[in-house]
């Protein structure tokens, strides 16, 4: 072993051959270490393997696993630094690559692998990223279907969140005033790829909800790679959707199944222009609707008034309306006894009555001044009044004079003046 | 009737036209679920029209406050 002269120096014999020749602990170590980390092969390699005793410290952030195999397991460490990059949280189980080098750890002994980088073995990196994303926010209850709230049946105000270059704009513009000629649009600008997109869109969301009176929002972009979709799988737009109050429809181009913002919405469109649409209603539709139901209403109140007027016409139809006398004819003879015997009440109550008042006539007529004028008096009226004292009148006055059997007219032609009493 | 949401009108009024359909009402509460109903979809009606059909875009400006531009 050649090299064994360059690494110790000073000693000229090999290892075992001498039993007074030795090395310590460290120096073994050392030397092993030395020679690993002078191979090139590996000191730069891709190691394929399942995790396993995956620990990750949170003083010092460093992550300590397994990698195995059927046959075979080698530890691993993966410092902070890189820990810090990683997309994914390494789990159990899981089949990795990872970049790293070999060295020994001279307190244990032991060699072991120090990752640099590490990828999930399969699937790409993104994608496990997405799926625990998902999951997290599954969890924490982002998708909830009860807070999904519905999208209003009338929509006169949408607020869209996207950019305004896209052709999506141009297409939800149309979709928009093609079925609700009427529409407000609010257009809130954001990049919808690229690093500030996600929280771009996500303030977009937020002003929205602050500053309109928009009755439901559409937040989405047009088709694109799945890397041009990843700012609608961002935690930050997930977040918006949730806490947004109005309505969110979300409209991500369809070349992927779903994204997280699809999962998030109140409710989600393959495409911008099928967002439009269910958005707003049509609204000659909605009219239609209207006038038919005003139409039914007409029509089922007048059935009900001609079902109504054709029973009264039943009625009348009635044989008892025509031969009253058939259905009256026993109690028309009741009536006629009765009214006999109230005519027999009334008679005889007028009998009493008119001696009562035969009575009251003999006695009233013996204090009648027709009497005393039978008896030869006269009564002298002037006009109106009676006259009793001489000097009522003077000659010429023309006077009526009453008697029992009619009336005299008289002109005085001379007055005197007669003491009665003193006589 | 002015804070009724459009859907919940037309909900009721959906429910007024079936009611007088199935024909099983007092004449007297047919005609006032009728006068109901005719105001529930005058009232729809007149919702659809109110709106004015602006495209808007809100920006912010240099004070940090929004304001609506149109487009």
């Amino acid at each position: 072993m050649p090299n064994y002269v360059k690494i110790c120096p000073g000693r000229d014999a090999k290892i075992g051959d001498n039993m007074n020749e030795y090395l310590s602990v460290s120096q073994l170590n050392n030397y092993i270490n030395r020679l690993l980390i002078g191979d090139s092969i590996l000191q730069d390699f891709w190691l394929k393997g399942e995790i396993s005793g995956f620990r990750l410290y949170q003083q010092s952030g460093h992550a300590y696993f397994t990698l195995k195999d059927e046959e075979a397991a080698v530890s691993c460490v993966m410092f902070k630094s890189r820990v810090r990059h990683l997309k994914f949280k390494p789990e159990d189980g899981m089949e990795v690559l990872i970049r790293g080098s070999i060295a020994v750890y001279a307190r244990q002994g032991k060699y072991q692998i120090y990752a640099e980088e590490m990828q999930p073995y399969g699937i790409g990196e993104l994608f496990l990223y997405l799926e625990q994303l998902k999951n997290r926010l599954k969890a924490e209850g982002y998708f909830d279907p009860d807070k999904k709230k519905p999208i209003p049946a009338l929509v006169n105000r949408v607020g869209v969140v996207t950019s305004q270059d896209g052709a999506a704009f141009q297409d939800i513009l149309r979709v928009l005033r093609q079925r609700h000629p009427g529409v407000e649009i609010i257009l809130v600008h954001s990049s919808v790829q690229g690093v500030d997109a996600p929280l771009e869109l996500a303030a977009g969301i937020k002003i929205l909800n602050d500053y309109s009176t928009a009755d439901v929002i559409i937040v989405g972009r047009g088709g694109g790679s799945f890397e041009d979709l990843m700012a609608f799988n961002s935690e930050e737009v997930v977040k918006a959707i949730y806490e947004s109050k109005l309505p969110v429809i979300s409209a991500v181009g369809h070349e992927v199944d779903y994204s997280l913002a699809d999962l998030a919405a109140d409710l989600r469109a393959a495409t911008p222009t099928q967002a439009a649409q269910l958005a707003v209603p049509d609204m000659l539709q909605l009219q239609a609707g209207i006038d038919d139901y005003q139409q039914r209403l007409l029509r089922a109140t007048g059935n009900r008034i001609n079902q109504c007027s054709e029973t009264l016409d039943r009625l009348m139809m009635h044989r008892v309306w025509r031969e009253p006398e058939i259905v009256l004819g026993k109690s028309e003879e009741k009536l006629a006894a009765l009214q006999k015997e109230l005519l027999d009440v009334v008679i005889e109550n007028w009998k009493v009555k008119e001696r009562e008042f035969s009575v009251s006539v003999i006695a009233l007529d013996k204090l009648s001044p027709l009497k005393v004028l039978s008896r030869g008096y006269a009564v002298v009226r002037q006009g109106d009044k009676i006259v009793q004292l001489v000097e009522e009148v003077t000659p010429g006055s023309r006077l009526q004079i009453d008697l029992s059997d009619g009336i005299v007219d008289a002109t005085v032609t001379n007055r005197e003046r007669v003491e009665r009493w003193k006589r | 009737m002015e804070e009724m949401k459009f859907e919940d009108a037309l909900k009721m009024l959906e429910d007024i036209v079936e009611k007088l359909e199935s024909g099983s009402l007092e004449l007297e509460q047919s005609i006032q679920l009728f006068e109901q109903g005719v105001k529930l979809s005058l009232y729809c009606q007149q919702q659809l029209k109110q709106a004015e059909g602006r495209v808007q875009r809100l920006v912010k400006n240099l004070n940090g406050e929004f304001k609506l531009l149109d487009l």
